[in-house]
């Protein structure tokens, strides 16, 4: 490795340790609303405060997924994928989480309530 | 395109297809870390750019992108579209720093590692049209770092190796 390998890695590592820094601020804001899209479109939208501690089934590519809610957290208990990426993981609370099953074509994500407006707008 | 040229670049499309396979197969990099590839046919697609020429180490890239594509992750898939935008990213990054800068073939590679990480990731908020997968680069580019030297080290080698084939042919 040359002096200019050594150049790049410092300001590669700088660009991360930033990019690290900026995706940190926004990660802890608890939420409060879920939404699950299959193939790009809302299949169901859930309010985490009420719909506690149940269970659902959405229609995903390879069958159906199983998505399990807690208090302000969501996971994805089962689902037909080979490597079982989002099932594997777990419980997601951060509004910047997302859950994404490729091969279900089935993406979760979380808003806070203050977004609320938003989702009706669309 | 010469003959000899043609043969050594479907050998090399073939190799980039095996190493592929072979590393489907190391445990930590299959499971354990979603989206993260060691990136073995990387090595070849180094070796293509400085034997041969850009247009051929595009060939390279996109060739083992559709084979892989054909026989083993679905052709059109939202993967294929993944591991096309990277490899476009990637080969076209790599000619220019090697083309433009002082990188050696270790930096070199390790840019193609982070362009790679990079195309997949935008490639990925595209077609989910969701920007929260930004949260997951900066994971994915610590990683691209050792896997970029590994790589690069590996196509160091290949390329003193051929180098002497080469020239015994010639």
């Amino acid at each position: 490795m040359n002096k200019s390998d050594w150049q790049l890695l410092a300001i590669i590592i700088i660009i991360i340790i930033s990019l690290f820094a900026i995706t940190s601020l926004f990660n802890y804001n608890n939420s409060t609303i879920a939404t699950v899209y299959y193939d790009n479109n809302i299949v169901l939208t859930l309010d985490l405060s009420i719909d506690e501690n149940r269970e659902y089934r959405v229609k995903g590519y390879n069958g159906d997924v199983v998505i399990e809610t807690k208090k302000d957290m969501i996971r994805v208990k089962e689902e037909i994928s080979p490597l079982h990426i989002c099932s594997r993981q777990g419980w997601v609370k951060s509004t910047y989480e997302v859950i994404v099953c490729l091969p279900n074509k089935v993406v979760i994500t979380l808003s806070d309530n203050k977004n609320k407006l938003d989702t009706v707008v669309r | 395109m010469d003959i000899r040229k043609i043969t050594h670049l479907a050998m090399l499309i073939s190799l980039a297809v095996v190493l592929n396979i072979i590393e489907s197969t190391i445990p930590i990099f299959n499971n354990m870390l979603p989206g993260v590839k060691l990136g073995l046919a990387n090595a070849i697609i180094i070796v293509v750019i400085y034997l041969y020429t850009f247009t051929d180490a595009l060939y390279v890239s996109l060739g083992r992108v559709f084979i892989v594509g054909l026989i083993r992750t679905g052709l059109l898939g939202i993967g294929f579209f993944l591991s096309l935008t990277g490899a476009i990213f990637s080969t076209i990054i790599m000619y220019l720093a090697k083309r433009y800068t002082q990188l050696s073939i270790i930096g070199v590679s390790i840019l193609g590692a982070i362009f790679h990480s990079l195309g997949q990731v935008l490639m990925a908020m595209l077609l989910l049209k969701t920007i929260s997968l930004i949260f997951y680069l900066p994971y994915l580019l610590l990683l691209a770092i050792p896997t970029g030297i590994i790589v690069g080290l590996m196509a160091k080698n290949i390329l003193s190796l051929m180098d002497k084939k080469i020239a015994l042919e010639r």
